[in-house]
């Protein structure tokens, strides 16, 4: 499989200041990354709030500039481009926002929003705009009549899918959604994940999920790299990931999920301040089963397909076995049965003609 | 399928500016600030055709008349009708009051762009700039310009201008660097938008708003500016009439005869609330946390 995207110990820190601008330290958000996305997977990148998931994925995609590190995107370092060829490699790679009531412009109808990218990247021909915003908004299962109106006529679903028609006018390559379906309501949420779904499958397209819902990212994922504080603490095939955590933090994170019946001891306490992270590896404040090793020397990713940074991960227990592996899946499963299509189905029925293709 | 359904009142979107004016229109103090400036405006305009009298001729058979009939504002210290004189001297004031703050615009919305999102070394020198130019008090700015460039109207609507660019610096600068922050804006960038682009599609049509307000009070502003600059003879030049340099002729007769300070005072007063009320109505309209349709 080829790799399309690839970071290479990739690192970003954001110095904070005091009231009189000197630097006190800095906050290690992304501490040494590497990852690599194969053309057409779907790469999930977990972790709770402020572990840098957010961060890395504006890395990848060269929004914000690593400190060191390399990005590789289709084989060409991101970094050495200019910024004029940074925008025209723009086309093939998009970003779709957690919060689709801050990302549409205000002052921009849906049909401006949805062609700006088609006009910057002349995907089509000038004057055929208006036909293929029709076509993308029919595709995302809106009406072309929403070309016309204003963000602030749209409910947060129906935003989403407008961002999503925006992020995929382009015809991008690899599309990163930081956290896409997380402000949405329950039932909106199923719908689109499989709208996503639909897309990713339908487009071959390369995805990264940012995500801190295990049932979503257990419904898409092929890969899942889970990250705690700047670094990436276990990354493997998800059904490998889900059925056989090596990370304890990993296992806890499944625990969490509610309704799995665990007895696993819950991880305790918020994590560590990531300007000045615990020496060794930085699990070990909040772990159960951390030994002297583990608060002196940082674990390095170990493993073959299925990696994991922890000193003890051969000599762990057995992780409890879970009633429902993640809950959220078959939650998640159970509201796509009752509101959304079959798979295989696009998410449209009854909004648009059939075979609209983007 | 839920998701599809649009709402069914509207068939055609309500912008963003539609709807603002929208609830301007309910905003009666604001409206009736707007019908003000616009009969201003008007008599400004057409005040040839409305003027009883040549505002320049003078009349030694009618000095210092209190209004009657034939002068309905009364006659001033060399005989010429202080209507006539009135109606002509809103041009001074007005076009004073709007090329100022325009050229201010011209000169701070650029600049504080540049500031804003530029940010680094760029911002810190305009913004040291502004800053000391705006410790200076506004008036005692104006007039050490105005005196510098020499007395003309024109040479004061200049310096009313570089007087209240750094304002309009100040307020872009901020607003920009807010609006730098938004998801919509990196979502352009994302989308491979040229930093020009940015900030003029999508940062700059978002700042219009809070610039409009602002603009609109500068200009009652730049008209009090105006009249102080040409009351201390630094503005309009004798015998072109203007508001300020009525009032200051008209001091030394305050008690013999009033009316030659009561009228272009008025005037004034008129058009400066004028103006402050549309932009508190115009506040009011583009507020976007007040959601009140």
């Amino acid at each position: 499989m080829t790799t399309l995207l690839e970071l290479d110990d990739v690192a970003r820190h954001f110095p904070v200041r005091d009231a009189l601008g000197r630097a006190r330290g800095a906050v290690r958000a992304v501490d040494g990354v590497s990852l690599s996305v194969a053309k057409g997977s779907v790469l999930a990148i977990v972790g709770e709030s402020g572990c840098g998931k957010s961060t890395l994925g504006r890395l990848a995609l060269r929004l914000i500039e690593p400190d060191r590190g390399a990005v590789r995107f289709m084989g060409e370092d991101l970094r050495g481009l200019s910024p004029r060829a940074l925008r025209a490699r723009r086309r093939d790679m998009q970003l779709i926002f957690q919060d689709p009531f801050a990302s549409l412009d205000p002052r921009m109808t849906v049909e401006d929003a949805i062609a700006e990218p088609l006009k910057l990247h002349y995907v089509v021909p000038r004057g055929a705009e208006r036909t293929r915003v029709h076509q993308l908004l029919e595709r995302v299962g809106l009406r072309p009549e929403a070309a016309r109106r204003w963000p602030h006529e749209f409910s947060g679903g129906q935003r989403q899918r407008i961002a999503i028609a925006r992020a995929l006018a382009s015809g991008p390559k690899l599309v990163i959604g930081d956290e896409p379906v997380s402000a949405l309501d329950v039932s909106v949420q199923a719908q689109v994940v499989n709208l996503l779904q639909d897309l990713i499958r339908e487009l071959g397209l390369t995805f990264v999920l940012i995500s801190h819902d295990l049932g979503v990212v257990r419904h898409i994922a092929d890969r899942v790299a889970v990250m705690y504080l700047g670094r990436i603490v276990e990354e493997g095939p998800a059904a490998a990931v889900f059925a056989a955590p090596r990370h304890p933090y990993t296992r806890a994170l499944l625990a969490a999920v509610p309704g799995t019946g665990a007895k696993a001891a819950p991880i305790e306490g918020d994590p560590p301040s990531p300007i000045a992270p615990p020496p060794g590896c930085r699990f070990h404040t909040r772990c159960p089963f951390a030994e002297a090793v583990c608060r002196e020397q940082a674990p390095d990713l170990t493993g073959a397909d299925h990696r994991a940074a922890c000193h003890l991960q051969d000599r762990l227990p057995p992780p409890p076995v879970l009633r429902e592996r993640v809950a959220g899946g078959e939650r998640l499963r159970r509201l796509q049965a009752h509101f959304g299509a079959p798979a295989g189905v696009p998410d449209r029925v009854g909004a648009a003609p059939q075979g609209a293709a983007p | 399928m839920s998701t599809t359904t649009l709402p069914a009142a509207l068939d055609r979107g309500e912008s963003p500016t539609r709807r603002a004016i929208r609830r301007f229109l309910r905003h009666r103090l604001a409206v009736f600030g707007l019908v003000v400036i616009v009969l201003f405006v008007l008599a400004a305009a057409c005040a040839p055709l409305l003027a009883p009298a040549d505002p320049l001729a003078t009349s030694w058979s009618a000095i210092r008349k209190a209004p009657s009939a034939a002068h309905w504002f009364g006659t001033d210290e060399n005989g010429r009708d202080v209507l006539s004189r009135v109606l002509y001297g809103a041009r001074a004031s007005l076009l004073a009051g709007v090329v100022s703050v325009l050229v201010a615009l011209l000169i701070g919305v650029p600049v504080g762009l540049l500031a804003g999102l530029a940010g680094g070394w760029t911002d810190t020198v305009i913004s040291r700039v502004a800053d000391a130019m705006l410790s200076v008090p506004f008036l005692i700015l104006a007039i050490a310009l105005a005196a510098f460039l020499g007395p003309a109207l024109e040479n004061a609507m200049l310096a009313i201008a570089i007087t209240a660019s750094p304002v309009f610096v100040r307020l872009t600068r901020g607003m920009a660097m807010e609006a730098k922050a938004t998801d919509w804006v990196e979502a352009a960038r994302a989308l491979g938008n040229p930093p020009w682009r940015l900030g003029l599609l999508h940062v700059l049509p978002n700042i219009v708003p809070p610039l409009l307000v602002q603009a609109t009070l500068s200009i009652a502003e730049a008209i009090i500016a105006e009249a102080s600059l040409s009351f201390l003879g630094l503005g309009q030049q004798p015998p072109a009439p203007s508001w300020g340099s009525m009032l200051n002729s008209a001091q030394r007769f305050l008690t013999q005869a009033p009316w030659l300070a009561i009228f272009p005072g008025l005037a004034i007063f008129l058009v400066v609330l004028a103006f402050n009320l549309v932009g508190d109505g115009l506040r009011d309209a583009l507020d976007p946390r007040s959601d009140r349709r």
